[in-house]
């Protein structure tokens, strides 16, 4: 096997000591989305040298892979081969032109989860590595107009009402909406009241006479 | 505790801002005749019958339970003043009205525990009820336009802290994202970042050496 790309296996599967570079680099460790973005992620990455010992596709004849070939690796691996450059990261199909007209014309109704569950932390972290300069202002204005519909239907609706709302949504703002949803529920079950304490059946009933 | 995934954002329950609006002092009319009372939080009484006294919340329902007080409600929960607000209310879009901190959870205490004591009590109520949902109304129109300033801020003023609590969770992991996605420094410069990298990989090679 390639050196370069043992290495970058044998890091991963010390996944300690990735945790811990991420962690440094300002990612929580027990982020259970930030574990899954790398993990689920795809990136497509062209090679720029030659690596051996590797099967990256089942029906290749060589066990080695020419440089220049696109393979679709997961984010943590494809990161590591480019911080080494052994391959190049190309955008991700969920952040080409398309998506982007598309949230430029119409953010709100955009099906980000469909495309790319954890959209903005895995621009967030993509964005370094394909040098696209433009992201952070991207990724910042398709939260603003979604960030208005949630809050529009947050605070005010039934969960089931707005599923179709949800299945848009990427794990972030699901996470804000629920947020929301939990938490007016939690005050309409404090109005609408309930036993405070545990009452003597005595008082219980007097309380109700006065009602 | 409203099921937060993330510890970071902390919620107060409806109980626990109750249980905070029990401090707020509030005047009684004992009929009973009690020795000063010396707590921590300080000293309350003596009570006479028919003397007027300010006591706390928490104090005024526990003798309001065993019958030994009427409570005086706060001024502020008149129906002229209710109403005056109401309209102010609806009035402006953005300025909110001067209210108590614990507007909410007072008059929540007082419909439950001394609705003997309080005249007109259904015009309080739904007044109450009416101020609470227009002001709400506007808390979400008010976060609606926070983006659009440059900076990730939003200026509320005079909310209370029923409101607060309820928005809280939501506009907290708001202003984290977008926090996150306008910070300057999401792109690095790409030579100090490789530069770092391979720093970062040396110390991790000469480790491994040394171990072995």
């Amino acid at each position: 096997m390639d050196p370069l790309l043992q290495e970058s296996v044998l890091e991963k599967a010390g996944s300690i000591v990735r945790r811990v570079g991420s962690f440094l680099k300002m990612a929580s460790y027990y982020d259970i989305d930030d574990i899954l973005v790398e993990e689920q992620q795809r990136v497509p990455v062209v090679f720029q040298q030659a690596v051996n010992g590797v099967d990256i596709d089942p029906s290749a004849e060589t066990h080695c892979v020419e440089p220049g070939s696109k393979v679709e690796l997961p984010y943590w691996l494809a990161h590591e081969l480019h911080l080494r450059k052994v391959a190049k990261m190309k955008v991700p199909a969920c952040f080409n032109q398309r998506t982007k007209l598309e949230l430029g014309a119409d953010g709100a109704s955009v099906d980000l989860r469909s495309r790319c569950l954890y959209f903005y932390e895995f621009g967030c972290k993509i964005a370094p590595l394909v040098g696209d300069r433009d992201m952070g202002s991207f990724l910042l204005s398709a939260f603003r107009t979604r960030y208005q519909k949630i809050l529009a239907k947050a605070h005010n609706a039934a969960f089931t009402a707005h599923s179709k709302l949800l299945s848009y949504l990427t794990k972030e703002e699901t996470n804000l909406y629920e947020a929301a949803q939990s938490s007016m529920a939690a005050f309409k079950k404090w109005r609408i009241g309930g036993p405070r304490f545990e009452r003597a059946s005595v008082l219980g009933r007097k309380r109700k006479e006065a009602n | 505790m409203a099921g937060q995934s993330d510890p970071n954002v902390s919620i107060f329950s409806g109980e626990e801002v109750e249980f905070m609006a029990e401090d707020e002092m509030v005047e009684i009319v004992p009929n009973m005749r009690m020795e000063p009372l010396n707590m921590l939080c300080g000293d309350f009484g003596p009570f006479y019958p028919q003397m007027a006294t300010q006591v706390p919340m928490w104090l005024a329902i526990a003798l309001k339970k065993r019958g030994k007080c009427t409570i005086r409600p706060p001024e502020w929960m008149s129906v002229e003043n209710l109403t005056q607000i109401l309209e102010a209310e609806r009035e402006s879009q953005a300025a909110f009205q001067v209210l108590p901190f614990h507007y909410v959870e007072i008059s929540s205490l007082l419909f439950d525990y001394a609705s003997g004591d309080i005249s007109d009590l259904y015009m309080v109520r739904s007044l109450i009820n009416d101020i609470r949902d227009a002001r709400f109304l506007k808390v979400e129109s008010s976060l609606e336009s926070f983006e659009d300033a440059r900076s990730s801020a939003v200026k509320v003023k005079n909310l209370s802290a029923m409101e607060v609590n309820v928005v809280r969770p939501f506009v907290g992991r708001a202003l984290q994202s977008f926090y996150k996605h306008g910070s300057p420094d999401l792109v690095p410069n790409p030579e100090a970042m490789s530069a770092r990298r391979s720093q970062a990989t040396d110390n991790i090679q000469r480790r491994t050496l040394r171990r072995r």
